[in-house]
Protein backbone atom coordinates (compact mmCIF):
# COMPACT_ATOMS: atom_id res chain seq x y z
CA UNK A 1 0.00 0.00 0.00
CA UNK A 2 3.07 2.22 0.15
CA UNK A 3 5.90 2.33 -2.35
CA UNK A 4 5.69 -0.99 -4.19
CA UNK A 5 3.78 -1.80 -7.39
CA UNK A 6 0.17 -2.74 -6.77
CA UNK A 7 0.50 -6.32 -7.98
CA UNK A 8 3.72 -7.27 -6.15
CA UNK A 9 4.02 -8.43 -2.55
CA UNK A 10 4.72 -5.83 0.12
CA UNK A 11 8.37 -6.49 1.13
CA UNK A 12 7.62 -5.61 4.78
CA UNK A 13 4.98 -8.32 4.81
CA UNK A 14 7.31 -10.85 3.19
CA UNK A 15 9.81 -10.29 6.02
CA UNK A 16 7.50 -11.63 8.70
CA UNK A 17 5.59 -14.32 6.81
CA UNK A 18 6.26 -18.01 7.46
CA UNK A 19 4.55 -21.20 6.33
CA UNK A 20 1.37 -21.50 8.44
CA UNK A 21 1.88 -25.27 8.75
CA UNK A 22 5.59 -25.59 9.51
CA UNK A 23 6.37 -21.99 10.65
CA UNK A 24 9.49 -22.12 8.47
CA UNK A 25 10.69 -19.35 6.09
CA UNK A 26 9.21 -18.95 2.62
CA UNK A 27 10.95 -18.37 -0.69
CA UNK A 28 9.46 -15.72 -2.93
CA UNK A 29 9.11 -16.87 -6.53
CA UNK A 30 8.49 -13.56 -8.31
CA UNK A 31 8.08 -15.13 -11.74
CA UNK A 32 5.30 -17.52 -10.75
CA UNK A 33 3.96 -15.23 -8.00
CA UNK A 34 4.16 -17.91 -5.34
CA UNK A 35 5.59 -18.30 -1.85
CA UNK A 36 7.37 -21.63 -1.56
CA UNK A 37 7.48 -23.64 1.66
CA UNK A 38 10.18 -26.29 1.15
CA UNK A 39 9.36 -27.88 4.52
CA UNK A 40 5.66 -28.34 3.72
CA UNK A 41 6.29 -28.93 -0.01
CA UNK A 42 3.66 -26.32 -0.82
CA UNK A 43 3.55 -23.25 -3.04
CA UNK A 44 1.17 -20.57 -1.74
CA UNK A 45 -0.32 -18.42 -4.52
CA UNK A 46 -0.05 -14.63 -4.58
CA UNK A 47 -3.14 -13.06 -6.11
CA UNK A 48 -3.26 -9.32 -6.80
CA UNK A 49 -0.25 -8.92 -4.53
CA UNK A 50 -1.94 -10.76 -1.64
CA UNK A 51 -0.30 -13.99 -0.40
CA UNK A 52 -3.02 -16.60 0.14
CA UNK A 53 -1.67 -18.42 3.20
CA UNK A 54 -4.19 -21.25 3.15
CA UNK A 55 -2.83 -24.81 2.69
CA UNK A 56 -5.97 -25.85 0.78
CA UNK A 57 -5.27 -23.10 -1.79
CA UNK A 58 -1.60 -24.07 -2.13
CA UNK A 59 -0.02 -26.13 -4.91
CA UNK A 60 1.81 -29.38 -4.01
CA UNK A 61 5.44 -29.38 -5.09
CA UNK A 62 8.05 -32.18 -5.09
CA UNK B 1 -27.61 -32.37 2.24
CA UNK B 2 -27.18 -31.18 -1.33
CA UNK B 3 -24.03 -29.22 -0.63
CA UNK B 4 -21.37 -29.29 2.04
CA UNK B 5 -18.71 -26.69 2.65
CA UNK B 6 -15.86 -26.22 5.06
CA UNK B 7 -16.35 -24.02 8.10
CA UNK B 8 -13.80 -21.58 6.66
CA UNK B 9 -15.76 -21.34 3.38
CA UNK B 10 -18.90 -20.69 5.42
CA UNK B 11 -17.30 -17.89 7.44
CA UNK B 12 -15.68 -16.41 4.33
CA UNK B 13 -18.97 -16.54 2.44
CA UNK B 14 -20.99 -15.03 5.29
CA UNK B 15 -18.64 -12.09 5.76
CA UNK B 16 -17.14 -11.56 2.30
CA UNK B 17 -20.50 -10.53 0.92
CA UNK B 18 -21.18 -8.18 3.85
CA UNK B 19 -17.88 -6.30 4.05
CA UNK B 20 -19.36 -2.86 3.35
CA UNK B 21 -22.13 -3.42 5.92
CA UNK B 22 -19.52 -4.06 8.62
CA UNK B 23 -17.50 -0.98 7.65
CA UNK B 24 -20.60 1.17 8.17
CA UNK B 25 -21.98 -0.65 11.23
CA UNK B 26 -22.25 1.66 14.25
CA UNK B 27 -21.97 -1.31 16.65
CA UNK B 28 -18.63 -2.21 15.05
CA UNK B 29 -17.21 1.22 14.15
CA UNK B 30 -17.75 2.90 17.53
CA UNK B 31 -17.27 2.03 21.15
CA UNK B 32 -15.41 2.76 24.34
CA UNK B 33 -13.56 -0.53 23.79
CA UNK B 34 -11.93 0.88 20.63
CA UNK B 35 -10.90 3.98 22.59
CA UNK B 36 -9.47 1.69 25.28
CA UNK B 37 -7.36 -0.17 22.68
CA UNK B 38 -6.08 3.13 21.31
CA UNK B 39 -5.23 4.16 24.88
CA UNK B 40 -3.22 0.98 25.43
CA UNK B 41 -0.94 1.69 22.47
CA UNK B 42 -0.51 5.43 23.06
CA UNK B 43 3.18 6.36 23.01
CA UNK B 44 4.07 2.91 21.62
CA UNK B 45 5.18 4.34 18.31
CA UNK B 46 7.35 1.32 17.46
CA UNK B 47 4.78 -1.33 18.40
CA UNK B 48 3.91 -4.12 15.96
CA UNK B 49 0.21 -5.00 16.15
CA UNK B 50 -1.79 -7.94 14.82
CA UNK B 51 -5.52 -7.31 14.34
CA UNK B 52 -6.72 -10.90 14.34
CA UNK B 53 -10.02 -11.40 12.54
CA UNK B 54 -10.00 -7.73 11.59
CA UNK B 55 -13.33 -7.75 9.73
CA UNK B 56 -13.85 -4.27 8.27
CA UNK B 57 -10.75 -3.04 10.14
CA UNK B 58 -12.11 -0.89 12.96
CA UNK B 59 -9.42 -1.96 15.46
CA UNK B 60 -6.69 -1.35 12.87
CA UNK B 61 -8.01 2.13 12.08
CA UNK B 62 -8.12 3.09 15.77
CA UNK B 63 -4.65 1.87 16.75
CA UNK B 64 -2.67 2.53 13.53
CA UNK B 65 -2.11 6.28 14.20
CA UNK B 66 -0.26 5.40 17.45
CA UNK B 67 1.93 2.43 16.48
CA UNK B 68 4.67 1.33 14.10
CA UNK B 69 2.74 -1.13 12.00
CA UNK B 70 -0.52 -3.07 11.97
CA UNK B 71 -1.25 -6.33 10.20
CA UNK B 72 -4.98 -6.60 9.52
CA UNK B 73 -5.61 -10.34 9.26
CA UNK B 74 -8.85 -12.02 8.20
CA UNK B 75 -10.24 -15.04 6.41
CA UNK B 76 -12.37 -13.02 3.98
CA UNK B 77 -10.44 -11.32 1.14
CA UNK B 78 -13.39 -8.97 0.48
CA UNK B 79 -13.05 -7.67 4.06
CA UNK B 80 -9.33 -7.14 3.50
CA UNK B 81 -10.05 -5.18 0.31
CA UNK B 82 -12.37 -2.88 2.29
CA UNK B 83 -9.68 -2.47 4.98
CA UNK B 84 -6.94 -1.66 2.44
CA UNK B 85 -9.12 0.84 0.57
CA UNK B 86 -10.30 2.55 3.76
CA UNK B 87 -6.74 2.69 5.16
CA UNK B 88 -5.55 4.40 1.97
CA UNK B 89 -8.47 6.82 2.08
CA UNK B 90 -7.65 7.73 5.70
CA UNK B 91 -3.92 8.04 5.06
CA UNK B 92 -3.05 5.10 7.35
CA UNK B 93 -0.02 3.84 5.41
CA UNK B 94 1.19 1.51 8.19
CA UNK B 95 -1.71 -0.96 7.85
CA UNK B 96 -0.99 -4.10 5.83
CA UNK B 97 -3.51 -6.83 5.13
CA UNK B 98 -3.00 -10.58 5.17
CA UNK B 99 -5.45 -13.41 4.57
CA UNK B 100 -5.55 -16.61 6.62
CA UNK B 101 -7.18 -18.54 9.47
CA UNK B 102 -6.77 -17.83 13.19
CA UNK B 103 -5.73 -21.38 14.04
CA UNK B 104 -2.65 -21.34 11.81
CA UNK B 105 -0.96 -17.94 11.63
CA UNK B 106 1.64 -17.39 8.88
CA UNK B 107 3.85 -15.21 11.12
CA UNK B 108 7.19 -15.80 12.81
CA UNK B 109 7.37 -16.45 16.57
CA UNK B 110 7.48 -13.41 18.87
CA UNK B 111 6.75 -10.87 16.12
CA UNK B 112 4.07 -8.76 17.77
CA UNK B 113 3.87 -6.43 20.77
CA UNK B 114 0.08 -6.61 20.73
CA UNK B 115 -2.51 -8.98 19.35
CA UNK B 116 -6.01 -7.51 19.31
CA UNK B 117 -9.05 -9.53 18.34
CA UNK B 118 -12.52 -8.00 18.38
CA UNK B 119 -15.79 -9.83 17.62
CA UNK B 120 -13.94 -12.67 15.88
CA UNK B 121 -13.22 -15.59 18.22
CA UNK B 122 -16.83 -16.83 18.30
CA UNK B 123 -16.26 -17.81 14.63
CA UNK B 124 -13.06 -19.78 15.17
CA UNK B 125 -13.22 -23.49 14.50
CA UNK B 126 -10.71 -24.21 17.31
CA UNK B 127 -10.35 -21.63 20.09
CA UNK B 128 -7.42 -23.41 21.79
CA UNK B 129 -5.43 -23.59 18.54
CA UNK B 130 -6.11 -19.91 17.85
CA UNK B 131 -4.98 -18.85 21.34
CA UNK B 132 -1.85 -21.04 21.11
CA UNK B 133 -1.00 -19.18 17.91
CA UNK B 134 -1.62 -15.84 19.64
CA UNK B 135 0.81 -16.86 22.41
CA UNK B 136 3.37 -18.01 19.83
CA UNK B 137 3.45 -14.79 17.77
CA UNK B 138 3.44 -12.51 20.86
CA UNK B 139 6.70 -11.18 22.25
CA UNK B 140 7.45 -12.23 25.85
CA UNK B 141 6.57 -8.73 27.05
CA UNK B 142 3.64 -8.44 24.64
CA UNK B 143 -0.07 -8.40 25.44
CA UNK B 144 -3.32 -9.59 23.92
CA UNK B 145 -6.78 -8.07 24.14
CA UNK B 146 -9.77 -10.18 23.17
CA UNK B 147 -13.11 -8.44 22.81
CA UNK B 148 -16.02 -10.72 22.05
CA UNK B 149 -19.64 -11.39 22.80
CA UNK B 150 -19.87 -13.85 25.66
CA UNK B 151 -22.35 -16.29 27.11
CA UNK B 152 -23.79 -15.74 30.59
CA UNK B 153 -22.62 -19.31 31.26
CA UNK B 154 -25.92 -20.45 32.80
CA UNK B 155 -27.18 -23.35 30.61
CA UNK B 156 -30.74 -21.99 30.40
CA UNK B 157 -29.48 -18.69 28.96
CA UNK B 158 -26.52 -20.16 27.10
CA UNK B 159 -28.59 -22.56 25.00
CA UNK B 160 -30.95 -19.76 23.96
CA UNK B 161 -28.06 -17.46 23.02
CA UNK B 162 -26.18 -20.05 20.93
CA UNK B 163 -29.44 -21.00 19.18
CA UNK B 164 -30.33 -17.47 18.08
CA UNK B 165 -26.73 -16.70 17.11
CA UNK B 166 -26.62 -19.82 14.92
CA UNK B 167 -29.98 -19.05 13.33
CA UNK B 168 -28.82 -15.54 12.53
CA UNK B 169 -25.45 -16.68 11.17
CA UNK B 170 -24.65 -20.34 10.38
CA UNK B 171 -20.93 -19.58 10.73
CA UNK B 172 -21.39 -18.92 14.47
CA UNK B 173 -19.38 -21.47 16.48
CA UNK B 174 -19.80 -20.52 20.13
CA UNK B 175 -20.06 -17.56 22.46
CA UNK B 176 -17.90 -18.70 25.38
CA UNK B 177 -18.56 -17.82 29.00
CA UNK B 178 -16.09 -15.75 30.95
CA UNK B 179 -14.99 -18.85 32.86
CA UNK B 180 -14.41 -20.72 29.58
CA UNK B 181 -12.36 -17.79 28.32
CA UNK B 182 -10.13 -17.59 31.40
CA UNK B 183 -9.52 -21.36 31.24
CA UNK B 184 -8.76 -21.25 27.50
CA UNK B 185 -6.34 -18.34 27.92
CA UNK B 186 -4.59 -20.23 30.74
CA UNK B 187 -4.23 -23.36 28.56
CA UNK B 188 -2.46 -21.19 25.98
CA UNK B 189 -0.10 -19.77 28.63
CA UNK B 190 -1.83 -16.39 28.74
CA UNK B 191 -2.53 -14.85 32.15
CA UNK B 192 -5.34 -12.32 32.59
CA UNK B 193 -4.31 -8.75 33.46
CA UNK B 194 -7.80 -7.24 33.55
CA UNK B 195 -11.28 -8.20 32.39
CA UNK B 196 -14.25 -5.92 32.02
CA UNK B 197 -17.78 -6.36 30.80
CA UNK B 198 -20.33 -4.24 29.09
CA UNK B 199 -23.59 -4.74 27.19
CA UNK B 200 -24.49 -3.74 23.66
CA UNK B 201 -28.05 -3.31 22.44
CA UNK B 202 -28.65 -5.37 19.29
CA UNK B 203 -31.33 -3.72 17.16
CA UNK B 204 -33.12 -6.70 15.58
CA UNK B 205 -33.62 -5.33 12.03
CA UNK B 206 -30.06 -3.96 11.89
CA UNK B 207 -28.58 -7.10 13.50
CA UNK B 208 -30.20 -9.44 10.97
CA UNK B 209 -29.86 -7.17 7.91
CA UNK B 210 -26.10 -6.84 8.51
CA UNK B 211 -25.79 -10.62 8.05
CA UNK B 212 -28.63 -10.86 5.48
CA UNK B 213 -30.26 -13.51 7.62
CA UNK B 214 -32.93 -15.26 5.50
CA UNK B 215 -36.53 -14.56 6.49
CA UNK B 216 -37.15 -18.16 7.57
CA UNK B 217 -34.35 -17.84 10.14
CA UNK B 218 -35.45 -14.37 11.29
CA UNK B 219 -38.93 -15.82 11.80
CA UNK B 220 -37.45 -18.74 13.76
CA UNK B 221 -35.54 -16.35 16.04
CA UNK B 222 -38.72 -14.32 16.66
CA UNK B 223 -40.69 -17.51 17.35
CA UNK B 224 -38.03 -18.67 19.80
CA UNK B 225 -38.05 -15.27 21.53
CA UNK B 226 -41.81 -15.49 21.95
CA UNK B 227 -41.73 -19.10 23.16
CA UNK B 228 -38.87 -18.81 25.63
CA UNK B 229 -39.19 -18.33 29.38
CA UNK B 230 -39.36 -15.10 31.35
CA UNK B 231 -35.87 -15.83 32.70
CA UNK B 232 -34.47 -15.53 29.17
CA UNK B 233 -36.50 -12.54 27.98
CA UNK B 234 -35.70 -10.57 31.10
CA UNK B 235 -31.97 -11.46 31.17
CA UNK B 236 -31.44 -10.44 27.54
CA UNK B 237 -33.93 -7.58 27.85
CA UNK B 238 -35.75 -8.74 24.68
CA UNK B 239 -38.33 -6.22 23.47
CA UNK B 240 -41.38 -6.58 21.20
CA UNK B 241 -39.28 -6.00 18.05
CA UNK B 242 -36.80 -8.72 19.02
CA UNK B 243 -34.01 -6.32 19.95
CA UNK B 244 -31.93 -7.42 22.94
CA UNK B 245 -28.80 -6.85 25.06
CA UNK B 246 -25.64 -8.82 24.36
CA UNK B 247 -22.85 -9.29 26.94
CA UNK B 248 -19.41 -8.28 25.73
CA UNK B 249 -16.12 -9.00 27.49
CA UNK B 250 -12.87 -7.03 27.17
CA UNK B 251 -10.09 -9.40 28.21
CA UNK B 252 -6.54 -8.13 28.55
CA UNK B 253 -3.92 -10.86 29.05
CA UNK B 254 -0.19 -11.42 28.69
CA UNK B 255 2.21 -14.34 28.33
CA UNK B 256 2.83 -16.02 31.69
CA UNK B 257 6.24 -15.27 33.16
CA UNK B 258 8.71 -18.00 33.87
Amino acid sequence: MTDHPADSVDPKLLEILVCPLTKTPLEYDAENQELISRAAKLAYPIRDGIPIMLPEEARRID
Amino acid sequence: MTETKTHEALVGGQFGARAAAYLGSAVHAQGADLQALAGLVERRSQAQVLDLGCGAGHVSFHVAPHVGAVIAYDLAPEMLDVVAQTATKRGLANIRTQQGVAESLPFQDARFDYVFSRFSAHHWRDLDAGLREVARVLKRDGAVVIIDSISPGVPLLDTYLQAVELLRDPSHVRSYSCAEWIAALARAGLAPIATSHFRLRMDFPVWTERMRTPKVQCDAIRALQRATSKAVTSYFNIDDEGSFDLDIAFMHAAPERG
